[in-house]
């Protein structure tokens, strides 16, 4: 098994200028990060993390959600039924599962599968102009974690999941 | 880590030369975004600027401490190495202002028409941005000390590139007023404070929540020192050659803030060249029939002149998606080279 990778954007070197949702959206059809406004204006991407212990892939009833060779979390769109309560997007604590208007039910990032396969990465962290978007070996990430990325990550749960507490 | 804003994200090698040549008009996001879409279609890519770098707005207008140039810089010597695209910088392609109209102007050594680049290149693509200050409209606005946001922002990275002619504004120990609250009037506001303004204000016509940049921008500034006056809007400069006061109307009615520097920091209009020409109302109504093409054939637009003002995101996608279609206009002209459409079927409605 190769390294296992992950994106993380860093909320504080983020300027929201939307770079990432643009791209993603010209390969992929319909973006799979989505820029979101907190309320006190900060403009920030809302993205998967491909978490290690990840909510959406238990809770999916027909294991839709798998994990490939460098970690990421990937829909099998073959397998997704779109069931009535769409559980993973309740599950997901980052706001990264997106319901659809039509074809598969939802959608999520899979880590630019293809692009990996060719041994290109992501495209949001190629084109990010800040250096905010980055893939990375899950490990790196604690290493890249600020005291500014923290605060400005604790200001992006507070607006998406405002009943969450999180550990000062 | 990848320390490039990769243009070329899209493959890993180019395609073989293909034998065309393109003239991108603009080296910001969606010139630079076209040039790595073309570039790795096997295109032969001419990038035009007028300023001595490549980058637009985000090497000249945004802050480094937002975007690090050397990023940008890192992502066009992917251009020019992988891709081979050649880039012709201080060089003004015609344009309907006359020189030194628009912020940047003042760079360019060489111009060319747009004629001239549209006999030698199969295709041209047009992002030439916004770049023109929107005005205060109030008396008192040519007096000396009155700038635009990006009159103000320009100088400060481009001296480093000119110091004959590019001098930052000197605002030590003065009384600064930023007028707006966009990302510009706060970048124009930190700017003022680093450059050691004695006192520096923001005045909005709304109020804080309104603000577009948000109230995590204006508590940081506020936090640096600078103050905010809201729900108060300018109605003159005051003064006789240069700034003096500024006269507003506010909650408490009019009054006059004592100021040395006033930053009108209230957006860009586009400067497409040739407007009329291009039939650019069309395409923005989205009123032709092939993606981003202007009236006039195998000429193209993307971007912010295009759209107006918005964010480097914005930019990037139109660049790309003006690539594609140019390519698939190229592509469908190489099959008939008679294949054009007729005035009457290029609109949608027929000539408007």
């Amino acid at each position: 098994m190769s390294a296992q990778k992950t994106l993380f954007v860093d909320y504080s070197k983020c300027i929201g200028c939307e770079t990432c949702e643009a791209v993603c959206g010209f390969i992929n059809d319909k973006p799979r990060i989505h820029m979101t406004r907190t309320r006190d204006g900060l403009m920030v991407p809302l993205y998967c993390h491909h978490c290690e212990e990840a909510h959406c892939a238990k809770v999916c009833k027909k294991g839709a959600i798998a994990k490939d060779r460098d970690g990421a979390l990937v829909l099998q769109t073959m397998l997704c039924r779109g069931c009535e309560t769409r559980q993973c997007i309740l599950a997901c604590p980052f706001g990264a599962i997106f319901a659809t208007a039509t074809g598969v039910a939802v959608r999520k990032c899979d880590l630019c599968a293809s692009r990996r396969d060719l041994g290109m990465n992501p495209a949001c962290a190629e084109m990010c102009p800040c250096g905010a978007v980055m893939f990375v070996e899950r490990d790196k990430v604690e290493q890249l974690t600020t005291e500014e990325s923290e605060t400005s990550l604790k200001r992006v749960i507070e607006h998406i999941r405002p009943a969450v507490r999180r550990k000062a | 880590m990848n320390e490039a804003m990769n243009f070329n994200f899209l493959r890993n090698a180019p395609l073989p030369p293909n034998g065309r040549k393109v003239a991108v008009i603009g080296a910001g996001p969606s010139g630079l975004a076209a040039a790595g879409y073309l570039g790795g279609l096997g295109y032969q890519v001419e990038v035009y600027d007028k300023l001595p770098k490549p980058g637009g707005l985000m090497t000249f207008g945004i802050p480094s401490h937002r975007i690090p140039s050397a990023r940008i810089d890192a992502g066009v010597l992917i251009l020019e190495r992988s891709l081979g695209v050649n880039f012709h910088c201080k060089t003004k392609v015609c344009c309907s202002a006359p020189l030194h109209e628009e912020e940047g102007d003042h760079f360019s050594w060489d111009m060319i028409g747009l004629g001239e680049l549209v006999e030698n290149h199969d295709a041209v693509i047009i992002c030439t941005g916004s770049w023109k200050s929107r005005r205060l409209g109030i008396p008192g606005e040519k007096l000396a000390g009155v700038y635009s946001g990006l009159e103000f922002l320009f100088p400060i990275r481009a001296a480093r590139y000119d110091t004959r002619n590019m001098h930052t504004p000197d605002v030590t120990g003065k009384n600064v007023i930023v007028i707006g609250a966009g990302h510009s009037a706060m970048d124009a506001a930190h700017a003022a404070l680093h450059l050691d303004a004695a006192k520096v204000s923001v005045v909005y016509r709304r109020t804080k929540e309104d603000a577009p940049c948000g109230t995590f921008e204006i508590d940081r500034l506020l936090e640096l020192g600078a103050t905010w006056v809201e729900k108060t809007s300018p109605t003159a400069i005051l003064g006789k050659a240069e700034v003096q006061a500024l006269e507003v109307e506010g909650p408490e009615g009019k009054r006059t803030l004592p100021a040395d520097t006033v930053i009108g920091a209230i957006g860009e209009i586009p400067t497409p060249p040739f407007a009329g020409e291009l039939g650019l109302e069309n395409i923005r109504k989205g009123d032709v029939r092939w993606l981003n093409m202007t009236a006039i054939n195998n000429v193209f637009v993307a971007g912010d002149v295009l759209s107006g003002p918005s964010k480097v995101g914005k930019a990037v996608e139109s660049g790309l998606k003006a690539a594609r279609s140019l390519a698939n206009w190229l592509d469908m002209k190489s099959h008939d080279p008679d294949a054009c459409f007729s005035e009457q079927e290029r609109y949608k409605e027929g000539r408007p």
